[in-house]
């Protein structure tokens, strides 16, 4: 058939001019309603096309759509055609609107879940991240002049005067100004570090790789380097209150990270782009909780660590709590719950 | 096909068409964005910069949520656009041509920070230049797609009156050129009108002004006038 356009099928104008009320009611209903939020329409009348024939009506214009294609109609109304059925693929077809409840439920219970369900990359993570940090550790305990090999002496005289016990008034006595000032650095700066800690194990995880054992190595050396220096009274009580969420964090992020990596090495019975996908998809999710507990981390760090009026007995017993809490948090959370995982 | 138009099958059996968007616009709205975004640090750092310590907390705050956030919160709250995506009339949206989520658009833009590597995008642009859509890394992992938003224009009046048969049967794909042609002639000057008009010489048999009509002519007749 290749006359397409003539012979007994209906004409451009003619099929226009039939169909084109129809049209013009979906697109008036698509602006009065179906593309603005449900605030700005429900319960005011409307007397257009009912909002339970819009379906139907969609499925008209596919169809319109298909013929005129078919029929080989100029681009002004296939384009008209396709961008109402565009516009209506949009609005049925679109995400449901983010609310509370599935907020709740993903921090109590499907968060919890999948770190577990990743629980091979997490423990390669932990591992990554602290064997450099204890083997660190032990070894500026032992050699005093191992800091320097990784650090310059201007930085390492910069961490030294932050936790010198004879001079600790200017962290811990600090303006409530400074503790704001403090959070946003955090904020800025241990977040930033867990995103891309995240995103650079795109490259078949070799970025994640580096920055977990980099993170261990610096954690270990300036921990056995200050302890060694006799500032661990000083240095100890500031980081326990903050270390569960902080640490734990760290180590999603390097999960996520090693998933994202490995899904592009070995996508086992899924094409590559597919495995990666997935691996997106849980990273995203991964990321939002581990973003969540590094702004819990912050706020602990600026406003509860650096305050030196607190005796650091309670210090390391909120330490100690902080650290039950959020591993009974990420083991039990969302055990037996009535909503599975998806 | 020399051409990044995407077809997508929707469940009702008809074709979405998703044209992609290349790495130059782009790079474009990207640049419109940073300076945007260099321009709003700048600023609230000057009105922040007032409150002392305080403020330049609440400033190092912004300064995160703009760095990280800024594509987030508007290609999910702005139909898919940043300010910059919507002067060069650019677009996210998911593979299968709806509007991107929270979670594809975190993906794809924490994955910016791998697309970024090791300077100036490179990954990304090279990603960009080998996949058939242009997509980067970040697109490719949260299967979205950068398309151009297409403007749709109502329905054109034909100008030229009168039919004209034309002098051989014609092919689906002819017939629809000739009513384009007819479509867009009021945008064409009257040399380009000609110029096109003479390559359908053997259709219409006349060259020059009258080959213009003779062609609006069977475009009058394809539509049935």
């Amino acid at each position: 058939m290749s006359a397409v356009n003539g012979g007994g099928t209906l004409r451009q104008e003619r099929f226009v001019a039939r169909y084109q009320d129809e049209w013009r009611e979906f697109e008036d209903w698509l602006q009065q309603r179906g593309e603005l939020p449900q605030a700005r329409w429900s319960g005011r009348p409307w007397t257009g096309l009912r909002d339970e024939d819009v379906p139907l009506r969609y499925r008209r214009i596919c169809q319109h759509l298909a013929l005129a294609r078919r029929r080989g109609y100029s681009p002004s109304v296939t384009n008209r055609l396709q961008d109402l059925m565009q516009r209506g693929h949009n609005v049925l077809y679109r995400a449901p609107a983010a609310r509370l409840r599935p907020v709740v439920d993903f921090v109590l219970n499907r968060f919890p879940r999948l770190v577990r369900a990743h629980r091979g990359y997490m423990l390669a993570s932990l591992l990554l991240f602290v064997v450099p940090l204890v083997v660190t550790y032990v070894l500026s305990l032992e050699r005093p002049d191992m800091v320097y090999t990784l650090m310059d002496p201007a930085q390492v005289a910069n961490v030294e005067r932050m936790y010198n016990p004879a001079d600790h008034g200017h962290y811990e006595m600090r303006a409530a100004g400074t503790n704001v000032r403090m959070f946003g650095y955090y904020i800025m700066n241990n977040i930033s570090i867990g995103f891309r800690t995240f995103a650079s194990g795109i490259f078949l995880a070799i970025g994640t790789v580096f920055a977990l054992v980099f993170n261990g190595l610096f954690a270990g050396t300036i921990a056995g380097h200050l302890q060694q220096i006799g500032s661990g009274a000083t240095f100890w009580p500031f980081v326990v209150g903050h270390s569960a969420p902080e640490l734990s964090a760290i180590v999603i992020a390097g999960g996520a990270g090693l998933r994202i990596g490995m899904a592009v090495v070995a996508p086992w019975r899924r094409r590559r782009v597919d495995a990666l996908i997935a691996a997106g998809l849980d990273g995203a999710r991964l990321s939002m909780g581990f973003f969540a507990m590094l702004i819990v981390a912050a706020l602990i760090e600026a406003f509860w660590s650096s305050n030196g009026a607190i005796p650091p007995t309670v210090k390391f017993a909120v330490g100690a709590l902080l650290w039950i809490l959020v591993l009974a948090w990420l083991l039990l959370g969302g055990r037996g719950g009535a909503t599975r995982a998806d | 096909m020399l051409d990044t138009v995407r077809e997508i099958h929707t469940p009702e059996g008809v074709a979405l068409r998703l044209p992609a968007a290349g790495p130059v616009p782009r790079a474009l709205a990207w640049l419109l964005d940073a300076s945007i975004r260099f321009g709003g640090v700048m600023l609230a750092g000057i009105l922040l910069g007032v409150l002392g310590a305080t403020g330049s907390g609440v400033w190092l705050v912004l300064l995160f949520v703009i760095t990280w956030g800024y594509p987030i919160l508007f290609e999910v709250l702005w139909h898919g656009q940043t300010p910059g995506k919507r002067a060069l009339g650019l677009k996210v949206v998911a593979a299968d041509g709806a509007p991107v989520g929270w979670m594809a658009s975190i993906t794809r833009n924490l994955l910016r920070v791998a697309d970024g590597l090791p300077l100036f995008y490179a990954f990304g642009l090279l990603s960009c230049l080998v996949d058939p859509w242009n997509r980067r890394l970040g697109d490719l992992a949260a299967s979205t797609l950068v398309i151009h938003v297409v403007p749709t224009n109502a329905i054109a009046a034909l100008t030229v009156q009168g039919i004209a048969t034309p002098l051989w049967p014609m092919q689906p794909g002819e017939q629809e050129a000739v009513i384009a042609f007819a479509e867009r002639l009021p945008q064409l000057g009257a040399e380009r009108q000609q110029e096109l008009a003479d390559i359908a010489q053997p259709l219409t048999g006349e060259r020059g002004p009258l080959g213009v009509v003779r062609l609006a002519g069977i475009a009058n007749w394809l539509l049935g006038r």
